[in-house]
C-alpha cells in the first residue's frame, strides 16, 4: 500500500508540547531579560501614573476609573501571568495575631464611633483628617503610589 | 476642641501601634506574625483573598475617588 511507509503511532517521534497546551493560558512574551531595566521601567511607569492620577477631580468618571483600571490590570495579571507567590505560613500563632486583632479592631472602632458621632469639628474621623493632606498632588501621588505597591504586594501574597 | 485633639491622639497611637507591631514581628523568633504574613494566611482561601483584594479596592476608592 501507498501508506506503508508512514509512521504510525507509536513509532512517531514525540513533540515538544506547545507552551499554550502545557500551561493552559495564552503564550505570552518571554519575561524581560534584564530585570532592574524591568523594574525601573515598571517603577516610572507607576510614579508618572500616580502623577497623573492624582491631577484628577474627586467625584467624576475620570476619578473613578484611575482605580479601577489598576484593578483590573491586577486582576488579569493575577490570573493570566501571577507572579512567584510568597508562600504564606502553615499556621499563625494566636497570642502574636491577637495583638494585631487588637489593634486593627481598635482602629476600625475609633473610626467608626467618629463617622457614628457626625461631629467632624469636635470628633474627626480619619477620612475627615486625611482629606486635606491629600488636597496637595504630590502628597496624594505619593497616597497612590504607595497604594498601587500595596495592591502589587497583596497580589504576591 | 479637647475632644477633637484626643479623637487625633487615638488615632496616632493606633496608627503607630500598628507600625510597632510589625517592627516586633520582623524580630528573630517573634511570636507577632508581620502584616504580610498574617494578610497571606488569610488569603489562602480564595474568599479571603477576594476579601483582601476588595479591601484594597475600596481604600483607594475611598480615599482617592472622592
Amino acid at each position: 500500500m501507498a501508506a506503508d511507509d508512514v509512521p504510525r503511532w507509536p513509532d512517531l517521534p514525540q513533540q515538544e508540547p506547545s507552551r499554550r497546551w502545557r500551561l493552559g493560558r495564552p503564550a505570552l512574551p518571554p519575561r524581560l531579560r534584564n530585570p532592574a531595566a524591568g523594574k525601573a521601567a515598571a517603577a516610572a511607569v507607576l510614579i508618572a501614573y500616580s502623577w497623573i492620577a492624582a491631577g484628577t477631580v474627586p467625584f467624576t468618571t475620570s476619578a473613578l476609573l484611575i482605580v479601577l483600571v489598576p484593578g483590573a490590570v491586577l486582576a488579569v495579571i493575577a490570573y493570566v501571568r501571577p507572579p512567584k507567590r510568597i508562600p504564606p505560613p502553615d499556621r499563625l500563632d494566636l497570642t502574636g495575631f491577637s495583638y494585631w486583632a487588637i489593634a486593627v479592631g481598635a482602629l476600625f472602632e475609633w473610626e467608626a464611633s467618629a463617622f457614628k458621632d457626625g461631629a467632624p469639628g469636635w470628633h474627626p474621623a480619619l477620612t475627615t483628617l486625611i482629606d486635606p493632606v491629600l488636597g496637595t498632588r504630590p502628597v496624594k501621588a505619593a497616597g497612590i503610589l504607595i497604594w498601587l505597591l500595596a495592591g502589587w504586594a497583596l497580589v504576591r501574597r | 476642641m479637647v475632644t477633637r485633639i484626643i479623637t487625633i491622639i487615638g488615632f496616632a497611637a493606633l496608627i503607630l501601634a500598628l507600625f510597632v507591631l510589625e517592627f516586633l514581628g520582623r524580630r528573630k523568633g517573634s511570636r507577632i506574625p508581620t502584616l504580610g504574613e498574617w494578610l497571606g494566611y488569610i488569603m489562602r482561601s480564595k474568599a479571603g483573598r477576594a476579601l483582601i483584594l476588595l479591601g484594597w479596592l475600596w481604600l483607594g476608592w475611598h480615599y482617592f475617588s472622592r
